[in-house]
Formats: C-alpha cells, structure tokens, sequence
C-alpha cells in the first residue's frame, strides 16, 4: 500500500471520527496527513499500530472499516484515533474556536485579597464551628 | 548552587568506602533524611534508580502535551515503560500502585495536595475500634509538620476548623480560580465545610521554586520549576552540605553479617554492574512497594522470607485510598484548563466516622480542574468516564463535539479519597515471571477494595452528586474505583512497639536489624484519607531527628 493510500484511509477514518459539526471543522478541513505524522514523532508507542490502523481497506464503508478494526486490533484503533484526536485539538484554528489558549501562564498578585475573605462565604463556614475529633485524653 | 549546576554533577562513592548511612531512594522522605544527616555531619550517600528531571521534557507549555503526557508522564511504570522502573505486576489487584523512579520521587508527577493528618488519624482504635492506634500522636507531629512546610515553601490559608489550631501557611494561598469557586459554591449550598487549597506550590518566588503560573500541569511534571518536588527544595541544599546522590543505582539486596546487623547495600550502577556501598545504618526511602519488594529480595538463606520480617508482616496491610472522581459540567465557563490542577478548594465534611453512614472512617474531596480538551473528550486520553466495552460512536462523531463543547473550560472534578483499612490479605509480594530491566523480581500487588470502601465511596459520591446539582450542574459524570489511582502507597511495614504484630518502631528502626530503618510511608499503621506526602515528610524530620540525637547510642555492625 502506498503512502498516498494511507494518507487517504487515515483521512477518511479520521473524517468520521471528526466530522464537521456546527461551528466545527472536520478533520481534513484544518489538518493534513502529514500533520498526523508529526503527532506521531511524539508517540513512537503509537507507530506500528497507526501502520496496521491506516492499512486497512474501507472500501465496505468507513464505519464498518473502524467497528472491525475497534473489535479485532484494539491498539491499532487507539492509535489511529489517538493521533487523530490529538492532532485536531492541537490545531490553532480548532483551539480558537473552543476558545482553548492552551495550558497558559496566568500572573496573579499572590498578596491580592480572596474575594472569599471579604463576601462572607468562608465566615459561613468558620462559623459552623470545629469539625475535627481531638486526640483522646488531651 | 542551583538546580541546574547539580543536576549533571557525576557524584560515585570511593571502592570500599563506608559512610555513616546509606539511603535506599531520593524521594520526599529519603531527600529529607540526606538533607538533615548530612547537616548533622553524617556521611551520607544516597542510591537512587532513577535520574535528575530535566525540566525541558516536562511538555506542559506546548501544544503537544495531552498527547505527550498521556504516555511519557502516565504515573503508571507499565504504562510509561522507562528502564528507569520496575515494572509491576497488576493481575491480581483492584487499583493500580502508581510512582516514579527519579530524583524527587514519585512526587514529580503528584498533584502536590498538602494535607496533613488529623488528630484522630491517630486513634483510630480508640476513637472508632478499628485497625490501630499510631504509637505516637498528631500533637506529637506537629511540630515537624510545619517545620517540614517552611522546608517544602506551602501555601495555604491557616483558620481551618476542620484542624485544631496551626498558626499560618509559609505563602498565601493560591487563587481558587472559578472552578475553585464553583466547587465552594455547591458546597455553601449544602452547608457543608470547605476551605480554599493548600498545595506544595509556593505562591512567591522560594529558593530554588519559582512562583505558581497556574499551568495547570501538576499531574505531569511542572514545566515552571514551581511545584515543590526535592529535587530543588531539598537537594541543592543536601549536596551543599555534603550529600552524595547516585543516580541509575538500582539496590538489588541490603547485606546483613552474621550477628544480623546491616553492613550496607548492593546495588546494580548504571552500567550493570553490581557495587557494593558499605554503610552503618541503612535507611530505605523506596515507598509502600519498592520498600517491601527490597525487603523481600533481602536476607539470603537465613531469612528465606526476607529480611526483618519475622512479624510477617512485611509487604502486608497494604492501603491505596481507594478513590472516586465526580466529574461536573456546567453552563458558564469556568476556564477549567487553569490551574493549579492539585486541589483549588477542598473539604473534609466527611472525614470523621458517622456510625449512621453504614462504614466507619472517612474521606477528604478535592476540586480540580478539569484540563484539556483531549482530556475531557471521553474519547482517549483519560478513559476514566468511558466504559471500555461501549460503542465507540458515543464518543466520536457528533458526540465528541458535543461532549466537548459541554465538559471543555465549564467543568470542574471533585475527587475523593477513602481512608483505607489495612488488611494483612491486601499485599506486596514477589512476582514469580515478571522481572526489572536488571533481572530482579518485579512487585506483585494483591489488593481487593474491601467492603467498607465501597460503602463509603458511594456515600460520597451521592453526596457529592448533591452539592455539584447544588450548584448548577448540567452533567455529571461518575467513576469508582478509579483503578489508575494508587498514588498513596502505605503500609507494608507497620510500626509498632511489639516485634510479633509490627516491623518498625515508633522512629522507624527495624525490630529485627537496628540499624536498618525505614522512612516513608510502609510504616504507617492506618493511612487516614488525605493525600500522605505531607505526614511522610514530617515522619521523616522526625525520626532523622531522633536517629541524629541517638548517634552516640546507635548499634551497627
């Protein structure tokens, strides 16, 4: 099977695992093949199962292809799905829709006064008074 | 002298050398022990199989990292698979011991949750009749305890009346963000106690850690260098002072001479061959299964089931906390990808026994952000929510979307840890086909959640299910046990002070070979319910301080 095959089963598994939804691109409307193989260099775990996952024949139809792959070679279904998923949720355009910036750095002025300090809340719970058991005989 | 001057520093003992003491693993408790002994003037050298972190694989900041950390940052040694590990053999236990192998410790990948015990985390016997009391009191810990804090750079907010009074934090406490605030929002709701984080980030720059930025990462390496792990809290200061750490020393065996005193350890080095390190006193620091597994693989001949176990006791009483996570979504965006991911709010309402409740102990919550959309997506990543054998198109599809634009920054997770009762038939024992990259015998956990956990797991989660309904939630989703979820390993060598029903004493000496010591968390009798690192490392203070003030009376070999 060819690189160009694989890059079309890959896509067109991908395509209905991710379809457009929405406001939602599907798969192979932000990311590209070779978009997905970058992904992959992070998880060398993932490689011979994506091989064995992008080999399939989808000529019976593209969701028939995943149930067989899902019930018969489970890590291959994993990786093909893992790498899928990883790789949209990593594009830009995906990530603004969501409205994701990513894990970001957050500055905050550590000495800034909670505003359970001041609004009463945590008053409510000191004023429920002790919850602890104390030591026996102390 | 920082981090980064040390972190390449080659540092191999002399052939044939002796030092003072030998420590077994540059965790929390063991980075504590070398920080104190080599202050004290002891000679110390400590063996640990893993290496020094390198910052710039902690993925956190880049977009690849739920991708990444889901396999080289798993807490699972099976799942990650570095030689670094021992792999551990699961086929027999209900929840999965999760740890790593590095300078630090498996605290590399905690959530840095501060909680120390309570006052009846004690007294379990006397207060409740169950399992046994500590020989020693929570007044009696104390002091460690927050002198340890000021060691570790904690931040919190002092006043909590779920604890006797304590005096303050070292740093104030980190924002609760709006999932923090959501979370005390249900609880308020209930009435219910709750009380903002206290977490081993310090909120202000501290020594070798640098100010929290909320990443948001904790669970898998702190790409800021702000999460306090010992490998810049401790061991800066413990090299300074004339520690040497060894790393890629796996200690295969502690030797005993025929009076049955330790005379040291051997341990395979990073080339495979086998060194031996003499010492007087051996402390292990491996955590509730290294420890037990070295104890076990121990003694030779004369003791065919492993050394200072004459008890039988070690590797036994094995606790976990069994764990429960209750997953909340909500209409207004809580930007849950925020840190800090440990514990933003927490509560103890449940902590203390209710006979009514149908168990006895109890359970302390924490509330976390939910994190990244791979994460929260149901489809890979975490299969916590997933049940394996659903159909996939559930979660794919229109359903992923959907799932997403849900759960993705609206959603918060309370989890909840059980206190676990010990019980000699819940296990540490060597596997007899799995073994390490060296050859040696891998850990066998056997484990079963015990009928009281299940009882008081889902007693919290209904309740729960409660305050997040309380506050508005518009899904939940449930998981109990989690099976990926033996961060706490406790137990395996109980202290006591009667060698037939404990393996240490009350300072951690074995009742078998007086020199030889354990140090972390296999000597807990019970294990309470909150997240342990805490009371470990004020253990640790503590009975280094009494091996320090003993020297002088100290037997050896």
């Amino acid at each position: 099977m060819s690189a160009t095959d694989n890059a079309s089963t890959f896509l067109a598994l991908a395509d209905f695992l991710i379809p457009a939804h929405g406001a939602m691109p599907r798969f192979s409307e932000v990311c590209t093949f070779d978009d997905a193989l970058r992904s992959l260099d992070f998880r060398i775990d993932l490689k011979e199962g994506f091989a064995r996952g992008v080999a399939v024949d989808v000529s019976s139809g593209v969701e028939p292809t995943l149930e067989t792959l899902n019930a018969g070679d489970g890590p291959a279904f994993s990786a093909v799905s893992t790498i899928a998923l990883a790789t949209y949720y990593m594009n830009p355009r995906v990530r603004e829709l969501i409205g994701y910036p990513g894990q970001e750095n957050v500055t905050y002025d550590s000495k800034a006064t909670q505003s359970y300090l001041t609004d009463g809340s945590l008053a409510k719970v000191i004023a429920r008074g002790r919850k602890y058991r104390p030591t026996p005989g102390l | 002298m920082t981090v980064e001057d040390i972190g390449r520093r080659d540092s191999r003992p002399r052939r044939d050398e002796e030092v003072d003491v030998v420590i077994v693993g540059a965790g929390p408790s063991g980075s504590v022990a070398a920080l104190h002994l080599a202050r004290a003037g002891f000679s110390v050298t400590v063996l640990e199989q893993g290496v020094w972190p390198d910052y710039a694989d902690y993925t956190g900041a880049r977009p690849e990292h739920e991708l990444v950390s889901t396999k080289l940052w798993h807490p699972n040694p099976n799942v990650r698979d570095n030689p670094h590990d021992y792999p551990v053999d699961n086929s027999t236990t209900d929840i999965n011991p999760l740890m790593f192998a590095g300078v630090g410790g498996s605290a590399t990948l905690y959530g840095a949750q501060w909680m120390h015990f309570l006052p009846s985390d004690f007294r379990v016997r006397s207060l409740d009749g169950v399992a046994e009391d500590w020989p020693l009191s929570y007044e009696d810990l104390l002091p460690f305890q927050l002198e340890i804090e000021r060691e570790v750079g904690v931040s919190g907010l002092g006043g909590d009346p779920a604890f006797p009074p304590r005096g303050p934090y070292p740093f104030p406490a980190l924002p609760m963000g709006s999932v923090g605030q959501r979370g005390a929002l249900g609880m308020e709701r209930m009435g219910w106690h709750w009380w903002p984080g206290s977490n081993a980030i310090p909120s202000e720059k501290f020594g070798e850690l640098n100010p929290c930025v909320r990443r948001g990462t904790c669970l898998t390496g702190c790409p800021e260098g702000a999460k306090s792990t010992t490998d810049r809290s401790h061991w800066p200061l413990a090299i300074k002072a004339g520690a040497r750490l060894v790393t890629e020393a796996r200690v295969k065996e502690i030797e005993v001479d025929a009076n049955g005193m330790a005379t040291g350890v051997v341990y395979v080095d990073a080339n495979g061959r086998d060194r031996r390190q003499r010492a007087k006193v051996v402390i292990l620091c491996a955590n509730g299964v290294g420890t037990p597994r070295l104890l076990l693989m121990s003694g030779g001949s004369r003791h065919p089931d492993g050394l200072a176990n004459s008890s039988g006791l070690v590797g036994k009483r094995l606790m976990m906390h069994p764990f429960a996570s209750v997953l909340a979504s909500y209409e207004d965006p809580l930007d849950s990808w925020r840190g800090p991911f440990g514990q933003q709010v927490y509560s103890l309402e449940f902590y203390e026994t209710d006979e009514s409740r149908g168990f006895v102990r109890g359970s302390k919550w924490n509330c976390m952000p939910s994190g990244g959309p791979v994460g929260v997506s149901g489809a890979i990543g975490s299969k916590v929510y997933v049940a394996e054998e659903g159909r996939f198109q559930d979660f794919w599809g229109a359903n992923l979307h959907e799932n997403v634009a849900r759960r993705f920054g609206h959603s918060l997770i309370w989890g909840i840890v059980g206190e676990d009762l010990p019980e000699e038939s819940n296990q540490v024992v060597l596997s007899k086909d799995l073994v390490d990259s060296d050859g040696l015998p891998a850990p066998q956990i056997v484990y079963k959640v015990n009928e009281n956990s299940k009882r008081l797991l889902q007693f919290n989660i209904d309740r729960c299910l409660e305050s997040v309904r309380a506050a508005g939630a518009i899904e939940t989703l449930v998981s109990t046990p989690v099976r990926e979820s033996g961060w706490h390993l406790i137990g395996t060598t109980v202290m006591g002070a009667d060698p037939k029903k404990s393996v240490v004493d009350q300072w951690g000496a074995t009742h078998d070979v007086p020199n030889l010591y354990v140090l972390d968390a296999s000597t807990f009798p019970t294990s309470g319910a909150t997240n342990p690192t805490a009371t470990i490392m004020a253990l640790a203070l503590r009975n280094t301080r009494r091996l320090i003030a003993e020297r002088r009376n100290q037997k050896v070999a």
